[in-house]
């Protein structure tokens, strides 16, 4: 039981019971949709950037614990980071739910997303850890596209 | 297959030999053959009032765990058990239950209307066949008790 436990932490249960940021941010600067058409998750993410930097962010949607939870604690981690740093988080996320099993999880050095680790040991929950983490960086990007909704079998490809 | 190739012309076998290139699966017919014997075997109607019983005794025992619905509630269904927890995502639930040996289907089924129909994201089921036990139920039955306790 100690993969389980280490997937369902304490931190985990709490943000699913518990989600912070959660609602709509009426004055958002920008908005995307995620989607998982296999297991029906799916999220909106508002955030306001003024001066490149993520001034305010929020989240709703429907979803298994992993991904309410992943949601929440994307939220608290981006408040008040510019965009370069909140692409660097997000690479060190997908690392950490993708790398190998068998390499150390440093908590020190990765901090608060240290709480992700355990996720790596199920491949089929990494989109559900994942989804708020992809729709946050399509939300934030400068795009010219209209094209704010994203689907986790799009990113087969591109991961 | 063919019945004879050169750099002029080519001819192919008759059908159905034309479209059976290589070799053909022949482990898979006497597979299937066997599962057929052993279907005869054991009698359809043998088979068919044990998954009943299954059915029927973890209806009864999955109903006493607590805020849970069954989804599909049908008389003379198949052998499945549909249910949502209000505790849990089906997808936590299906991790859980794996971890102590029990395999469920989780997710929406390939019915995304059907969800919308029940007010449901997604739901677990559980399929019961000839192979499957009342003490396997039990362990259904545990298991579910300690999913709950873990996300209330």
């Amino acid at each position: 039981m100690s993969d389980i436990n280490e997937l369902y932490q304490q931190v985990i249960l709490d943000h699913n019971k518990n989600p912070r940021n959660f609602g709509e941010l009426n004055d958002a600067t920008n908005v995307a949709g995620g989607h998982n058409p296999l297991c029906g998750d799916h999220i909106d993410v508002y955030a306001r950037v003024e001066g490149g930097i993520i001034k305010e962010i929020k989240f709703k949607g429907a979803g298994c614990a992993i991904s309410k939870a992943s949601a929440s604690i994307m939220t608290t981690l981006v408040i008040g980071k510019t965009i370069s740093q909140t692409k660097k988080l997000f690479d060190d996320f997908i690392h950490i739910v993708t790398t190998d099993i068998n390499s150390k999880c440093d908590t020190l050095e990765l901090g608060k997303l240290a709480v992700f680790c355990g996720v790596r040991e199920f491949p089929a929950r990494v989109k559900c850890a994942s989804l708020a983490w992809h729709t946050m960086m399509k939300a934030i990007q400068k795009s010219d596209s209209d094209n704010r909704k994203i689907s986790t079998e799009d990113l087969v490809a591109a991961s | 297959m063919i019945k004879s190739v050169s750099f002029e012309k080519t001819i192919f076998n008759d059908i159905p030999q034309k479209f059976e290139a290589g070799t053909t699966n022949i482990s898979g017919a006497i597979g299937l053959a066997k599962a057929i014997e052993f279907i005869r075997s054991v009698g359809f109607e043998n088979i068919a009032a044990h998954e009943a019983k299954l059915l029927t005794y973890a209806t009864e025992v999955l109903s006493t765990v607590k805020d849970l619905r069954i989804i599909g509630t049908a008389q003379h269904k198949s052998a499945v058990l549909s249910f949502v927890l209000d505790c849990a995502h089906p997808h936590d639930v299906g991790t859980l239950l794996d971890t102590e040996g029990v395999a469920v289907r989780t997710g929406q089924h390939c019915t995304e209307p059907l969800m919308r129909r029940f007010g449901i994201p997604a739901a677990t089921r559980a399929s019961f066949a000839i192979y499957n036990t009342f003490e396997e139920i039990d362990v259904l039955h545990k298991s579910l008790l300690k999913v709950v306790k873990l996300f209330s």
